[in-house]
């Protein structure tokens, strides 16, 4: 039932951007505007999470594990 | 540059013309790096006590990490970059040993007596290579602790459009862990065992706007072998699990306060029953020119897994009273300041974690285990320009 | 910052005296960015220097009429396209194999060309006729040559205003023989004052300006011309007839980049004197122009 909805969100948001010209994307290098703002500590954060929940993963393909307790 | 010069043509088409040279493609975030970096994080982890409500013999503690990570990224000949990862881990504490009735109907944890103490390293390589049009990298991880041995290798890979408006992503990997469990802390039958896990996963980011950017992932991770967790005595989970994730992003910068919001969800589904949505929020406020404060908040709420039950029915094929397996929600609220002086940056992060059962969208029974923690990190990174 | 001490390096490059000026908070920092905004000049000169045998574009212009092509990179893709762009934009007045009309025009003889002499040249000149594409580029006749001089003096103060940027500077000005940006765009910035040369007296100023961001590309006959007869011919020459134009003394362009800065300058230069100034009316930059009689026309103004 997810995946349907999920699918047509997608492609709506896909679709239809106005071409952004490549000396308008300042704004996107701001700091606050990146994907992953601080790489060690979402590393941190998505091991605590993994072992502290039974949910892991989302971007990205799924690393090696640890015996975490 | 948008306005009067967007109406002059011969100005247009010059300016178009000359930014597709290099000097004008800016600090792109997924070019190669020019500089070397490093970088250095302290953290503290700890686990609130159990609750004595809902324990055998009263309150226990619970766990205590210590963690240090070391980063390192450095460039390589033209189109080429190196990134080190090192992280050590002090583990300390107890851990649920299993859920029993108590005489009041109520079910109650039984901690694992005597503290276990564990050292955990891993040390990752990654080699990514940069075209003009995107980057591929291929990353090594070996894990090792007392009784635990992981070795994964992955594969990844991003191309722009020829735009550059949209961005496509793909990853796989693969590990191998092995398991050697520390008879003595908490009995356990297990001797040795070990399990194999293969994910793969796609992604596409998109520009919204001058201001906005999109995202959406789909991943799947199979896992196969030993998936039981040997120090836990009611526990016997299946030899295979197959998990699907949908994640999506979306950044926007306000100018007028000069910040940016950022928001990622992601829907988590299994074979085990187990479902989940997670919800990170951040707010990264740029102060003055060189600070960073950054508040954030996580919303977590999972599914219980198909033969998960507190008073675990050792005579059905599965079954688990791992509270990490039942259904709860978990609410962090936390801090991140990041100052820049030269150089250096120093960055500073706490963080707040507690869970209920009654905060969750699914039902199910509550464990008397459910943690809450607290987590500091200091950070410092150094660029070489 | 603005009490950031100030560096300066001065170096010869370009056919003329380069200039930094930056502040930076330490002197290893300042040995660093200095020695990379020089490297980076002379990266570009000696891949584009129509002087330097080793060089792209003698490399290119060694092998006009021959039936292999030469590969390009991404970088002299781009850099093509651009002079592709002016071409089209000055109604084919910039050229880049307009070069070669050297060998008919000797400005420190004082001697006119015989007509013979250029008739000889046209047919070599004509940017239609060079075939080129993102990876590779190829002069068909033998005897034409290409010459990035109108660009890359512009593109190379562009891209050590990068450089220094890079490298975390805040505050700078790039002048590489004439050409200059401005490094870093705060608010609180002092802009830098920056003088137009006199065309006819040198080492004098015709005017001054407040540059506070961005770049100023300028373009002139100062030197390099000759009088016959009374009558003054300027270096610049026409490719489609072969002879000098009638054209503005001088002209300085302000704009975000001096790539197109420069660009707009040199075309600007190239149109009879008349035209120029319209031309120049409706671009859309800001702009200054000294015509024939040193009259002064436009206005920078405060920038």
């Amino acid at each position: 039932m997810l995946k349907p909805l999920a699918c047509l969100f997608v492609a709506l948001c896909l679709s239809g951007c106005e071409t952004v010209q490549p000396w308008e994307r300042g704004t996107l290098a701001k700091p606050g505007m990146q994907w992953q703002t601080d790489p060690m500590e979402i590393s941190l954060q998505a091991q605590i999470n993994a072992s502290k929940e039974a949910s892991s993963g989302g971007q990205g393909a799924a690393g090696g594990g640890c015996g975490c307790n | 540059m948008s306005g009067p010069a967007d109406k002059r043509p011969t100005l247009l088409a010059l300016t178009s013309s000359a930014l597709l040279l290099p000097a004008y493609q800016g600090v792109r975030a997924d070019a190669a790096p020019e500089f070397i970096e490093l970088g250095m994080r302290y953290s503290k982890y700890e686990e609130d006590n159990t609750q004595g409500s809902k324990t055998f013999g009263g309150s226990s503690q619970r766990y205590d990490i210590d963690a240090a990570q070391f980063h390192l990224l450095a460039p390589v000949a033209d189109n080429w970059a190196v990134a080190v990862d090192v992280q050590w881990e002090d583990m300390s504490g107890a851990s649920p040993w299993f859920v029993g009735q108590s005489l009041d109907g109520g079910p109650k944890v039984i901690m694992s007596g005597a503290s276990i103490e564990d050292t955990r390293t891993e040390v990752s390589v990654t080699t990514r290579y940069y075209y003009d049009r995107g980057n591929a990298g291929l990353n090594y991880v070996r894990s090792k602790e007392d009784d635990y041995d992981s070795n994964a290798i992955a594969l990844d890979g991003s191309f722009n459009s020829a735009d550059g408006m949209t961005t496509y992503s793909g990853a796989i990997s693969t590990s191998r862990d092995d398991i050697e469990p520390t008879q003595g802390s908490v009995p356990t039958n297990t001797l040795k065992n070990d399990k194999d896990i293969s994910s793969a996963w796609i992604g596409v980011s998109r520009i919204v706007s001058k201001n906005a950017i999109v995202r959406f992932g789909l991943a799947y991770t199979y896992r196969e072998g030993f998936l039981t967790d040997p120090y836990k005595k009611n526990d016997k989970r299946p030899g295979e699990r197959n998990e699907w994730a949908f994640s999506t992003g979306y950044r926007h910068y306000f100018f007028w306060p000069d910040g940016a919001l950022q928001a990622d969800y992601r829907y988590f589904d299994d074979d085990w029953g187990v479902a989940s949505h997670t919800l990170n929020l951040a707010w990264h406020q740029n102060l003055w020119r060189d600070t960073q404060l950054i508040p954030f908040a996580r919303y977590y709420s999972q599914g219980e897994a198909d033969f998960f039950a507190n008073i675990a029915d050792t005579d059905k094929r599965y079954y688990a009273d791992d509270y990490r397996l039942s259904s709860f929600g978990a609410v962090t609220v936390g801090l991140r300041v990041r100052q820049q002086i030269g150089n250096w940056a120093i960055t500073a992060v706490g963080e707040r974690y507690e869970t209920d059962e009654s905060w969750g969208v699914y039902s199910g029974d509550e464990s008397p285990a459910l943690v809450n923690y607290w987590r500091y990190s200091f950070g410092l990174d150094y660029v070489f320009r | 910052m603005n009490q950031l001490p100030l560096f300066e390096h001065q170096f010869r490059a370009m056919g003329g005296p380069c200039r930094l000026r930056f502040a930076c908070a330490d002197d290893g920092l300042a040995g660093r960015v200095i020695t990379a905004a020089e490297t980076e000049v002379r990266r570009l000169e000696q891949k584009y220097s129509r002087y330097l045998p080793d060089s792209l574009t003698s490399t290119i212009n060694r092998a006009a009429g021959a039936q292999q092509s030469v590969p390009v990179d991404d970088e002299t893709a781009a850099m093509l396209g651009f002079a592709h762009t002016l071409w089209q934009q000055s109604d084919g007045l910039f050229d880049l194999t307009a070069g070669i009309l050297r060998r008919a025009w000797d400005f420190r003889s004082g001697r006119l060309p015989a007509q013979s002499a250029i008739d000889r040249l046209l047919p070599l000149i004509g940017w239609q006729q060079v075939q080129w594409d993102a990876s590779s580029i190829r002069l068909p006749l033998a005897g034409m040559e290409i010459d990035f001089g109108g660009c890359v003096k512009e593109y190379a103060c562009d891209s050590v205003g990068a450089v220094l940027a890079r490298h975390g500077i805040e505050r700078g000005l790039v002048d590489l023989a004439g050409d200059m940006v401005v490094v870093g765009s705060g608010s609180a910035l002092e802009p830098w004052s920056v003088g137009i040369c006199h065309p006819r007296r040198s080492g004098a100023a015709i005017a001054t300006f407040s540059l506070a961001a961005g770049s100023l590309a300028s373009s002139g006959d100062y030197e390099r011309c000759m009088v016959v007869d009374g009558r003054r011919y300027g270096h610049i020459l026409n490719p489609l007839t072969g002879r000098p134009v009638q054209g503005l003394a001088a002209v300085s362009i302000a704009a975000p980049q001096c790539l197109v800065a420069g660009g707009s300058a040199t075309i600007a230069m190239l149109k009879p004197q008349g035209e120029a100034l319209a031309w120049l009316a409706e671009l859309g930059l800001p702009w200054f122009a000294v015509d024939s009689a040193m009259a002064c026309h436009g206005e920078l103004g405060e920038r």
